[in-house]
């Protein structure tokens, strides 16, 4: 998802009232916990929630959908963003191809045995809205909307069978187009990088569930390949800059995205694709980025967060935890805190 | 009806207010709408609970006041009033299938000034209330020759965790010491005279809170499972017009079999509401003068009221809506 979309996309849903917040500066704010301040449940009931539409058997498919690696896509101001968030109407086009992108993997998934299918909006450029809901597949389950507990990886549960990412992009500091993580400007879990694609790769894996397919750069199919070691994936584009690319025919990733999510499917009833494990307990050192790190409140309030200590370089804390849905969980705190006005 | 509208008629009222004061509904109370024969259904559709829908710029045309201009986009409120009105079409079908013969639609959503359904996609069988004001606001346009009462797309309660959740301009709003959120208080006027409510969609925090509400029964459509204030677990709209339909075409048959009872209360009714916290005083003053409606004031934004009719607190509550607009 995009960081800095959300931070605009909250002030906006945001009471008028509270818009003209002051400058960021280090005088007492709001700390409020998010659940009084945004109504966002738990994450466990969200999971509950969730596991009450699951089917007992068959093969459930949970497919994060984000925009920056569309086939095409290669500018965050005018593509990644609708008018109403300060954007372009270019914006439309994307948000159907998008639709397009997560329907023929869907459609590649069944064609394998794929019997359910959960999609859960991962890009914040219309607040987690981007899917045209009346073009999706019909038989899939979508989770839209923000704020949403871990929000790419709302409801995720050990009854998935594998879990997609389609057009994920780079990590922070990477050469990929529109490449970032969160509100970090790098993030490790026992000293292995994690992208936004890893980061929902190691949540799920702690449940049983695997990484099965990423499409996106070249960069991103890469990175992701790394740090993973198995996976299928899709390269919509070659970058040539963090807004330009080489990119592929929409036409021919929908067939490559149908292809791969037949592939994908077979090769985890094969057992070829594992879902990531890692040591526990989990090491998680992160930096929040640069533009963060210069404010003073909010490198406090992190700071402060349970279980967070600074460690050395600016902005930069550990945390460690038994549970990769606690990390998850603290995603969602920095998030809010750095979201703060 | 929308949270947000009563502050942004606010806006457009005190823009008008020098020339051209807000049209009373009163003299508007004892008409009715035209008479059909064959079993009656009354249909009140709010967009908060359909499917899909879980942001406020989806439910908002931008075009309530000045507020509310950005809380939109051409792609979001356009893209759900047609989805809206297929649900209305997908409900009118199933009870039309099970032997319902007349169907009055009344906008039950603020957006637009209660103006949501598109008339020209609506089912051609179907009389539409909309616009505003209307004196009974959500159940304008019923009397005691309907045989059912559907809500759809309907939210949960004020205070509750469920998507866009809020009760008419209250906080809290209890009669005879009972919660009641919007359905709860239009079942409790529609039940006064004789008519059942048979079917309820929404989200599954606004079906949890409404069948401890009303004791009788009714159908259950859960629509979509909040995750937030402004996120939700969702289907297809296509799905959701299945279940829309098979529910409606249950709905008429378990009415038309008595399965379904009107939902009453003990009278007088001894309503008590809270006005929202956000309010202006000026309009909790407002509230205060209303001279038609014996309120008693029981703190800064408390009121009690007893009557003998729920018509009437029908009337209070568009009263309520005139005062805050002016």
């Amino acid at each position: 998802m995009i960081r800095l979309l959300s931070v605009t996309a909250l002030l906006i849903a945001t009471p008028v009232w509270a818009q003209g917040h002051p400058a960021r500066d280090s005088t007492p704010r709001d700390t409020t916990p998010p659940a009084a301040a945004f109504g966002v449940t738990e994450y466990r009931q969200a999971r509950q929630k969730l596991e009450q539409d699951m089917q007992r058997d068959g093969f459930s498919v949970y497919i994060i959908a984000d925009m920056e690696g569309l086939a095409g896509a290669v500018r965050n101001a005018t593509e990644m963003r609708p008018v109403s968030r300060g954007g372009s109407p270019q914006h439309e086009r994307f948000r159907q191809e998008l639709t397009d992108e997560v329907n023929a993997l869907i459609a590649g998934a069944r064609s394998a045995g794929a019997t359910q299918f959960i999609v859960n909006e991962g890009h914040g450029g219309t607040l987690f809205r981007n899917i045209l809901v009346d073009r999706l597949d019909p038989e899939a389950i979508l989770i839209r909307g923000y704020p949403k507990p871990i929000v790419m990886s709302t409801g995720m549960n050990p009854m998935v069978d594998a879990m997609m990412i389609v057009g994920a992009h780079a990590n922070a500091g990477s050469p990929g187009v529109i490449s970032h993580n969160f509100a970090f400007d790098s993030f490790t879990v026992n000293g292995k990088p994690l992208n936004e694609a890893g980061i929902a790769a190691f949540i799920g894996g702690e449940m049983g569930v695997p990484l099965a397919l990423a499409s996106g750069d070249d960069v991103l199919t890469r990175e992701t390949l790394e740090m993973l070691g198995a996976l299928e994936t899709v390269t919509t584009k070659t970058a040539f800059s963090r807004s330009a690319a080489a990119v592929l025919p929409p036409a021919t990733v929908h067939r490559l995205l149908r292809q791969a999510g037949v592939r994908a499917v077979r090769r985890v009833k094969a057992g070829e694709l594992r879902p990531l494990k890692m040591e526990t307990p989990y090491q998680v050192r992160f930096c929040l980025r640069r533009s963060f790190t210069e404010d003073d409140w909010v490198r406090t309030t992190v700071g402060r967060l349970n279980g967070v200590s600074a460690i050395g370089g600016p902005g930069c804390f550990s945390y460690t935890s038994e549970s990769a849905e606690a990390v998850g969980n603290l995603l969602n705190e920095v998030e809010w805190t750095v979201l703060k006005p | 009806m929308r949270p947000f509208l009563v502050p942004a008629l606010l806006c457009l009222a005190s823009l008008l207010h020098a020339q051209n004061p807000p049209p009373s509904s009163a003299p508007f109370r004892d008409k009715q709408v035209p008479h059909e024969p064959g079993f009656r259904v009354f249909i009140v559709p709010d967009m908060e609970g359909m499917g899909s829908a879980v942001d406020i710029h989806e439910v908002i045309a931008g075009n309530e006041g000045e507020r509310y201009k950005e809380l939109t986009g051409p792609d979001y409120w356009d893209r759900f009033r047609l989805l809206l009105t297929r649900e209305v079409n997908a409900t009118i079908r199933g009870a039309r299938g099970a032997g319902a013969r007349s169907f009055v639609v009344n906008e039950g959503h603020g957006g637009n000034l209660f103006a949501n359904v598109l008339p020209w996609e609506l089912d051609s069988s179907a009389i539409l209330v909309r616009g505003f004001p209307k004196p009974l606001v959500m159940v304008t346009g019923i009397d005691s020759s309907f045989g059912t009462l559907m809500f759809t797309g309907a939210h949960a309660n004020a205070g509750s965790p469920g998507v866009l959740a809020h009760n008419f301009a209250f906080d809290t709003f209890t009669v005879n010491g009972k919660a009641l959120n919007e359905v709860g208080i239009n079942a409790l006027i529609a039940g006064e005279l004789g008519v059942s409510v048979s079917l309820v969609s929404g989200d599954d925090v606004l079906i949890d809170e409404t069948k401890t509400m009303l004791p009788n029964g009714f159908v259950a459509i859960v629509t979509k499972r909040a995750v937030g204030r402004s996120a939700a677990i969702t289907y297809s709209p296509a799905k959701v017009r299945r279940m829309l339909q098979n529910g409606a075409a249950d709905a008429v048959k378990r009415e038309l079999r008595g399965d379904f009872k009107p939902f009453t209360m003990e009278r007088p009714y001894r309503v008590e509401f809270a006005l929202r916290r956000t309010f202006a005083d000026s309009i909790v003053q407002a509230v205060a003068g209303l001279q038609e409606f014996k309120l008693e004031r029981k703190g800064d934004r408390h009121f009690s009221y007893v009557t003998g009719s729920a018509r009437q607190m029908g009337w209070l509550l568009d009263a309520i809506e005139e005062a805050v607009l002016r």
